[in-house]
């Protein structure tokens, strides 16, 4: 297994702000590593000392098996799109893909050959005569994303690169980035403050918080297997229930009388919270025992599913069911019931 | 409001314009279009025969204070970039740069005759420590002496030209040179200086337009006589005298505005450009 | 590293001695009493007094010229004003092309130098409008026309900074003719803008000498030209003052114009 870049024991500090904290992480065998997390948290701080753009105070990065820090940006090898204003404007689109051979003093006639190859991988070609200007926000990304591969990597660094663009394109995009990296192999390094976004396109995502890392894994487990509160709570949707811990096996919503069942936990007794993925409660019809009374307050069409709006009743509180199976039509003002299933439900004090 | 009301607003600013600069501006390219004899035409002869030489030392006057112009004006606004870190340097040098850019006239004539004149201060200092600019042969009211005052706005100038266009250089663009294996000098070859080079360019045109037009500094510098065209157009035409060569001194003028209109266009043109690449 | 900041600083040093010497020359000129050759380290401190200046505003024609310029300077800012604010308010709400093309005569000025234009004003009306090259107020048309690149960003600046339409509408709605909007509703506003406007006509005109000579008006620019050979000193010392004068004045506009940008 080769680990394409390596952080280790990274800190980093702005005056008194800390950036990053002891982090660590590796990207191996060509994946797609995504580094998510809310605005401050280190991340894009991170990317940029793999970069060469910051200096970090203590800790090594290294980019296929050598230490880098002690090399200039332009020596790493490594491929980087921006957030925006990655194009060199006063360059067509040609031209600036041609930019990292030209630094490298390759002849036109193999320049000419690789442009036309990096169009075709992007799907871009009729625009090789085009300026940045003259094409959209995501055309201009793909462009620099292609640029960026033009003198073939090491590694691929991107710094939100969807971030400042339209919804709609977003998507493609980033299914575009996605393909090209899957083809290419290249391992990559991206960073991102949308929870979705990562969970589309890596293949293991590192939560993070506060310069440090709050969680590593496959999208999957990050999803289902939250192994704090911060995770469970920024990566998705999740309800988010004040209760009171009655044992080490069950809860109560607070004044609601009925116990819920939940995993073991080794909190002591007294105010909690309890986190439950709105795809982890069930609408039942208000007849079924051991159902939590309620009254739908709100419905979200959301196209494929709905999301419904249950007010416990007594509690005050509202939880979110997605349903998908659309089992149970119930209408705004009905009563209705809810279970939850609290398997993979967190417990947290906090 | 109906069509022919709303034109209606717009009536006595352009016929303002119309007045007091278009007809103004008619009125000398006429003159300087009528012959003055059978052949000859004054355009032809202001640049041709006596008068080129007040066109050529012009020119010279104003492409060398440009030049000069341009490269102090960037060294000071490169030192800002390289200083930014320092609190209000900025704001004090682009300050005073706005106030010495429109200085002019006949308050800087005198303040460069004070300081370098025969009787100047800063001559006297000089031959202190064993420059004696006066016995080189240095005058305030020859070129070198005009070039040198009007360095005093056309610094300011440049450098309120290049402090934007350095501040639309992005440091993705240097960022992602660097990713991309440029070292410094590639960067500034390739990428830096060709996006520069509108507003350089642009700058350098309206220092040209800017020294070519003064009249009062050089005035005032040499008393009134001096071979710089604009002042050998008033010697055409001061006041009511005629003096039978005043077609002359309309295509002077005439030539000035073609001149400056050139210029003009230029500088607008190549600021269009630089604005395009900053979005 | 340390290096090289060195030799910026250094830049900066050497260009504002540049600006500064020739202040202080002048100042020195106008307000000591030794002429430069007899200067020395010892009496460097000597005979400094502000007679000149004092001498001078004495003088009958110098007051004449320092009113004639005022009077000017005042009407130039109102007349710009008045022609350029409904102007481009109008344009403003009617379309981004008429803006444009109202930029673009702002700029107009630029093309036909002082020089040119005085000589091609004083040939046109000599003899259809000899009034004008005669009276001294003859002269603010021009001056409006000379400042207007100036005074037109700036108006430019204010006027984008508002939400022209709504205020617009919201007083027409009340029931507001034109003048009244324009008067009420939208001077109030651009009270930052217009007192801007009104410096920098005034720089310009305090410092105005082309036009004024060639017209043969006495305004105080040309006052200092032809006192600079009878009383030196105190053409010099009230130079000076016009340096202050104008540096104050830009250096106002410059606040006011960050205030109305943000």
């Amino acid at each position: 297994m080769s680990q394409d870049i390596a952080f280790r024991d990274v800190c980093k500090s702005f005056g008194t702000t800390i950036a990053l904290s002891h982090f660590a992480i590796a990207v191996q065998d060509g994946e797609l590593v995504t580094l998510l997390g809310p605005s401050g948290c280190g991340k894009s701080t991170a990317l940029r000392i793999a970069a060469g753009f910051e200096v970090a105070d203590s800790g090594d990065v290294s980019i296929g098996m050598s230490s880098v820090i002690a090399l200039p940006p332009s020596k790493r090898g490594i491929g980087m799109v921006f957030q925006n204003y990655s194009l060199f404007p006063h360059l067509t689109v040609r031209e600036n893909l041609e930019f990292g051979m030209r630094v490298r003093r390759i002849a036109r006639a193999q320049r000419t050959a690789r442009v036309d190859e990096l169009l075709e991988l992007v799907r871009l070609g009729g625009l090789a005569d085009r300026y940045p200007h003259q094409v959209s926000g995501g055309q201009q990304q793909r462009v620099a994303l292609a640029r960026a591969l033009a003198v073939q990597p090491r590694v691929l660094l991107l710094d939100e690169p969807l971030s400042a663009l339209d919804a709609t394109v977003r998507v493609e995009v980033r299914d575009e980035i996605r393909r090209i990296q899957r083809e290419s192999g290249i391992a990559t390094l991206f960073v991102t403050h949308d929870q979705e976004e990562a969970l589309a396109i890596s293949d293991r995502i590192c939560v993070m918080r506060d310069g440090r890392v709050e969680q590593v894994g496959t999208p999957q487990a990050v999803y289902r297997f939250p192994s704090t509160p911060f995770v469970a709570r920024f990566v998705g949707k999740v309800n988010d229930l004040e209760v009171e811990l009655r044992s080490s096996t069950t809860v109560r919503l607070r004044d609601h009388a009925m116990e819920i069942a939940i995993p073991s936990t080794t909190l002591s007794a007294g105010e909690a919270r309890l986190l439950v993925r709105p795809e982890d409660v069930r609408l039942v019809s208000i007849r079924e025992p051991q159902a939590l009374h309620g009254v739908v307050e709100n419905l979200h069409f959301g196209g494929a599913t709905t999301a419904v709006d249950v007010a416990v009743t007594g509690t005050g509180q509202v939880v979110r069911v997605s349903d998908v199976t659309r089992a149970v039509h119930a209408g705004v003002g009905e009563a209705v019931g809810v279970i939850l299933d609290t398997e993979r439900a967190l417990v947290t004090r906090q | 409001m109906i069509k022919r009301a709303r034109h209606l607003a717009f009536a006595p600013y352009v016929a303002f314009l119309a007045v007091f600069l278009g007809w103004p501006a008619f009125y000398v390219f006429r003159s300087a279009l009528a012959p003055i004899s059978a052949s000859r035409s004054p355009m032809l002869e202001a640049v041709t025969g006596q008068f080129r030489g007040s066109f050529v030392y012009s020119l010279q006057l104003s492409f060398v204070s440009a030049f000069l112009g341009l490269v102090l004006g960037a060294m000071v606004a490169i030192a800002l970039v390289r200083l930014q870190h320092v609190r209000g340097l900025r704001n004090i040098v682009v300050g005073y740069s706005s106030v010495a850019a429109n200085m002019g006239g006949i308050p800087l004539a005198f303040a460069f005759i004070a300081a370098f004149g025969m009787q100047g201060l800063a001559t006297r200092l000089l031959r202190e420590v064993n420059i004696d600019l006066i016995g080189w042969g240095f005058r305030i009211s020859d070129f070198w002496g005009i070039v040198l005052v009007y360095l005093y706005f056309q610094i300011p100038l440049m450098t309120l030209v290049l402090v934007p266009a350095l501040d639309g250089l992005r440091r993705t663009w240097h960022e992602a040179a660097q990713s991309l294996g440029a070292s410094a000098r590639q960067y500034w070859r390739m990428v830096a200086l060709p996006i520069l080079m509108p507003a350089i360019f642009g700058g350098f045109l309206l220092l040209v337009a800017n020294a070519f037009a003064a009249y009062a500094t050089a005035f005032a510098l040499s008393s009134g006589s001096s071979r710089l065209v604009p002042v050998q157009i008033r010697f055409f035409l001061q006041g009511d005298t005629i003096t039978g060569k005043t077609n002359l001194g309309y295509a002077l003028a005439a030539w000035m505005v073609i001149l400056t209109t050139a210029l003009v266009i230029g500088f607008q043109l190549l600021s269009r450009r630089a604005e395009r690449w900053r979005r | 590293m340390r290096a090289t900041r060195l030799v910026w600083w250094l830049v900066l040093v050497v260009v504002g001695l540049f600006y500064l010497v020739p202040m202080l020359s002048m100042a020195r000129f106008a307000f000591q009493r030794i002429p430069v050759i007899k200067l020395s380290l010892d009496n460097v401190f000597d005979r400094w007094t502000v007679e000149p200046l004092f001498d001078t505003f004495g003088d009958p024609n110098f007051r004449k010229a320092a009113l004639l310029s005022v009077m000017l300077a005042v009407a130039t800012a109102v007349a710009t004003s008045v022609l350029l604010l409904p102007t481009m308010v109008v344009a403003h709400l009617r379309s981004s092309r008429a803006r444009k093309l109202i930029e673009v005569s702002a700029v107009l000025p630029f093309v036909v130098p002082a020089i040119a234009l005085v000589v091609g004003f004083a040939g046109a009306f000599r003899n259809t409008f000899p009034f004008l090259i005669r009276h001294p107020l003859g002269l603010v048309p021009l001056y409006v026309i000379t400042a207007l690149p100036f005074t037109h960003r700036t108006l430019e600046n204010g006027l984008a900074a508002l939400d022209l339409r709504t205020l617009v509408n919201a007083s027409r709605s009340l029931g507001a003719g034109w003048v009244r909007t324009m008067v009420a509703v939208i001077a109030p506003n651009m009270r930052a803008s217009i007192a801007t406007a009104s410096f920098l006509a005034f720089t310009v005109v305090l410092g105005e000498f082309t036009i004024a000579s060639l017209l043969l008006k006495n305004t105080l620019p040309l006052y200092l030209a032809y006192a600079q050979g009878q009383s030196p000193q105190g053409a010099f010392a009230v130079g000076l003052v016009l340096v202050v004068i104008s540096t104050v004045f830009v250096a106002l506009s410059n606040r006011f114009a960050r205030t109305v940008k943000t």
